[in-house]
């Protein structure tokens, strides 16, 4: 909450926000200070003292104060332009003409100070126009930007400079060249012989947006570099997303106790231990050091975990299994191991809801317990899929594989498990509970590589923004999404960075959705690169859109290119059991009266259950043909020779496998 | 009666931006707030004052995923 002062800058009453800096009230009132260590991006440091301006407080007391770090919290009087302000501004002009005398900014805030010629000579003049005026800009760009501490000053007095540790270039150095940026003289350049980019200037000017997005915004956003993906645990389980019991519920009292500030307070030590993009400022990539196993093959050793992100925690949600350790043990050794966290969760919450339901039983798990919440049965299901023995040999072949064999040899109900399993084309589902999003049941199911969440994440648009009521409106977003989620993986760019932090004035952007201020400083950084300067959002969809199609016609090849292939399993789409049903009766009661015109009153809950059915699938084939359409495909979901035509991809390889299936 | 997110939401006299979040529970941090089309900071959650019948847009920008 933003609370408002009364202050008089040069006799003028004005309104300043309670702790902001004083720099800023003036500026805010149109009066000019002149500045030189100071920057926008920075905290402030108070170290040129040009900004100085004379205040009397509340008791009458007159002082100087430098403006960019003096906060704004009583009644005062300012004068920027006082006899006594004027008179020292001049001498420190002079003093820093006399040492860096061809500087520009040097110059540049002399001139403002009405200063043109130094009565000072010194022996430690540097007349270099990039000479470095000690502004310490870089260090603290280095600071808050990357939380590193590679440029900073040694030595004293005259011989205060700003270096690396020993002179030498640090190998800690990310390059990410926020020094560089905020350094007012050019004195630190950026020297790119790893991958010569057309226009380093270009790119840096974008990416730094990004950096100081992550030193000033990121904290009260998402906190990416504190907790990383981890964050998004709390929110899903806020908003009842949260994959509980192999997606049964979206939320569980227990849930707290794997919430991103646990692993932050008790487990995570270190960032960027996936090395991701050198210079990241963003470092979301979370470490666990040391960690003791308590299970497997190296038990009772001391490790490094890479993680626990978002997925890997949730996924231990799914399993009911609320316990941080088991979240990092599972996530070593799936690592270790080879295996997706994804599919092992996703698949053993199955394997534990279709024991519970008696559909199995530890006569098929060779004694397996395999209840949700069993940490030691489903670590235990992981080493056997590892070492290829027992009922981890069947485990590891997924789910559409179990279905078959649990219905053909041990009389396992078709129906029950192919609702309960969540994989579409033969993928595991990724960790997010869908029921109330349809737009997002169709972003999982008609995702050309199964069911992940790298085509869209529409969740928030449509079940809470409500921004999507159509079949049009949900078609555009799953047309628009995929291709520029498409288009990370053409240029190898991730994606975190996209929409993880947003701009401040974001929300004031038409299609906020899209994070447009970050649209553009990717298609600034692909055109620094490759030197054009023409990339728009027709031309990135255009580009996607000829690797989308083509992956769908690889998927088609693969044999699951069509509309069969794009229905999810209807625990995505809506309870499955009674159970379920009443677990959010009032929610789905409700929508039986107002969407299906349905009284839900002296209907038992298997009733309710089905009329709702009916309604989600019937949706979800309505939105399909709009969806497809959209994407330029035909009903049966195989892209039309139109639209690779249009593409020009209409090779005669590709038109051949497409031909059969033109409607 | 308001409209939240285009849900109907009880509306109570003296009722703040603040207040119809916590309602909604709307606890995420990347929410942007319009009031009848106007904008509305975040500083100013607490003290802005949403009148009866108006149409709240809360809008979640989404991340993660
Ligand atoms: S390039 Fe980045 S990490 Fe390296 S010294 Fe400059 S600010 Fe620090
Ligand atoms: S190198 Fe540049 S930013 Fe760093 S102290 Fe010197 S002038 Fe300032
Ligand atoms: S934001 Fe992207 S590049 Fe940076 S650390 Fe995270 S995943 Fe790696
Ligand atoms: S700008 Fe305030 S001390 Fe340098």
């Amino acid at each position: 909450m933003a609370e408002k002062i009364k202050i008089t800058i040069n006799d003028k009453e004005v309104e300043a926000v309670k702790d902001s800096t004083l720099l800023q009230a003036v500026r805010a009132a149109g009066e000019k200070v002149p500045t030189l260590c100071h920057h926008k991006d920075l905290a402030p440091d108070g170290n040129c003292r040009l900004c100085i301006c004379e205040i009397e407080e509340a008791q009458g007391h007159k002082r100087i104060v430098t403006s960019c770090n003096y906060p704004v919290r009583e009644p005062i009087k300012v004068w920027t332009h006082s006899e006594k302000v004027v008179k020292h501004r001049k001498l420190l002009a002079e003093m820093y003409l006399s040492r860096w005398p061809s500087a520009r900014p040097v110059k540049a805030v002399a001139k403002t100070c009405g200063v043109t010629e130094t009565r000072f000579r010194g022996d430690h003049t540097d007349d270099k126009e990039e000479a470095c005026i000690l502004c310490g800009r870089c260090v603290r760009a280095c600071e808050e930007f990357v939380i590193e501490d590679i440029v900073n000053f040694a030595g004293r007095s005259m011989h205060r400079q700003v270096t690396m540790p020993f002179g030498e270039v640090d190998p800690h150095c990310i390059g990410c060249s926020s020094c560089a940026y905020v350094c007012p003289t050019g004195a630190i350049k950026i020297v790119d012989d790893l991958n010569h980019p057309a226009d380093a200037v270009k790119i840096r000017n974008a990416g730094m947006k990004i950096n100081a997005e992550m030193a000033r915004l990121d904290p009260l956003q998402n906190r990416m570099r504190q907790v990383g993906t981890g964050n998004i645990v709390d929110v899903m389980d806020q908003y009842d997303i949260l994959p509980v019991m192999n997606y049964k519920f979206g939320s569980h009292p227990e849930a707290k106790k794997i919430y991103c500030d646990v692993f932050r307070n008790n487990y995570w030590t270190q960032n960027q231990c996936d090395g991701c993009w050198l210079g990241c400022s963003m470092a979301c990539a979370k470490a666990t050091e040391p960690f003791e196993l308590k299970t497997g093959p190296y038990k009772g050793q001391k490790v490094i975990v890479d993680g626990p992100e978002y997925e890997t925690i949730a996924g231990a949600a799914n399993m009911g299994c609320f316990d941080p350790e088991f979240a990092i043990e599972y996530n070593f050794y799936c690592d270790t191991y080879g295996i997706d966290t994804i599919s092992f969760s996703t698949c053993t919450a199955f394997v534990m809801e279709a024991f519970e339901a008696g559909q199995i039983t530890t006569e098929h798990t060779g004694g397996l317990e395999l209840k949700f919440g069993h940490t030691a049965a489903a670590l235990e299901l992981l080493h056997q899929m590892a070492k290829g023995e027992g009922f981890g040999v069947d485990v590891g072949q997924g789910i559409r594989w179990l279905k078959k064999k649990w219905v053909a040899e041990y009389g396992a109900d078709e129906r029950f498990l192919q609702d309960i399993g969540m994989e579409v084309k033969g993928l595991e589902v990724s960790e997010y509970v869908t029921k109330e999003s349809l737009a997002q049941q169709g972003g999982y199911s008609m995702a050309v590589k199964g069911p992940q969440h790298d085509e869209s994440w529409l969740i928030f648009m449509d079940m809470v923004n409500n921004q999507i009521p159509t079949f049009e409106d949900k078609a555009e977003a799953l047309y628009y999404f995929p291709l520029w989620r498409t288009w990370f993986g053409l240029f190898g760019l991730c994606k975190i960075i996209w929409n993880d932090v947003v701009p401040a004035d974001n929300y004031r952007e038409k299609d906020a959705n899209k994070v447009p201020g970050h649209v553009r400083s990717y298609f600034r950084y692909v055109e620094g690169m490759l030197g054009i300067d023409d990339m728009s959002e027709e031309k990135m969809l255009e580009q996607s859109a000829r690797v989308y199609n083509l992956q769908r016609i690889i998927c088609r090849l693969l044999g699951y290119g069509h509309r069969k292939d794009d229905y999810p399993p209807y625990r995505m789409m809506g309870p499955v059991t009674a159970e379920e049903y009443e677990s959010r009766q009032d929610r789905y009661d409700k929508q039986l009266k107002e969407l299906v015109k349905v009284d839900p009153t002296a209907k038992s809950s298997a009733e309710k259950v089905k009329i709702l059915r009916q309604y989600r699938e019937d949706q979800y084939e309505q939105m399909m043909d709009v969806v497809y359409k959209r994407k330029g495909w035909t009903r049966g979901g195989i892209p039309t020779l139109a639209r690779l035509k249009e593409l020009g991809i209409d090779l005669p390889e590709l038109v051949e496998i497409v031909r059969p299936y033109q409607e | 009666m308001i409209t939240v997110n285009s849900k109907e939401l009880p509306w109570l006299p003296g009722m703040t931006v603040a207040d119809v979040l916590k309602a909604m529970n709307y606890s995420y941090a990347l929410i942007a707030v319009s009031v009848n089309d106007q904008f509305i900071a975040r500083d100013d959650y607490d003290t802005f004052v949403v009148e009866d019948e108006a149409d709240v847009k809360a809008l979640h920008i989404c991340h993660g995923g």
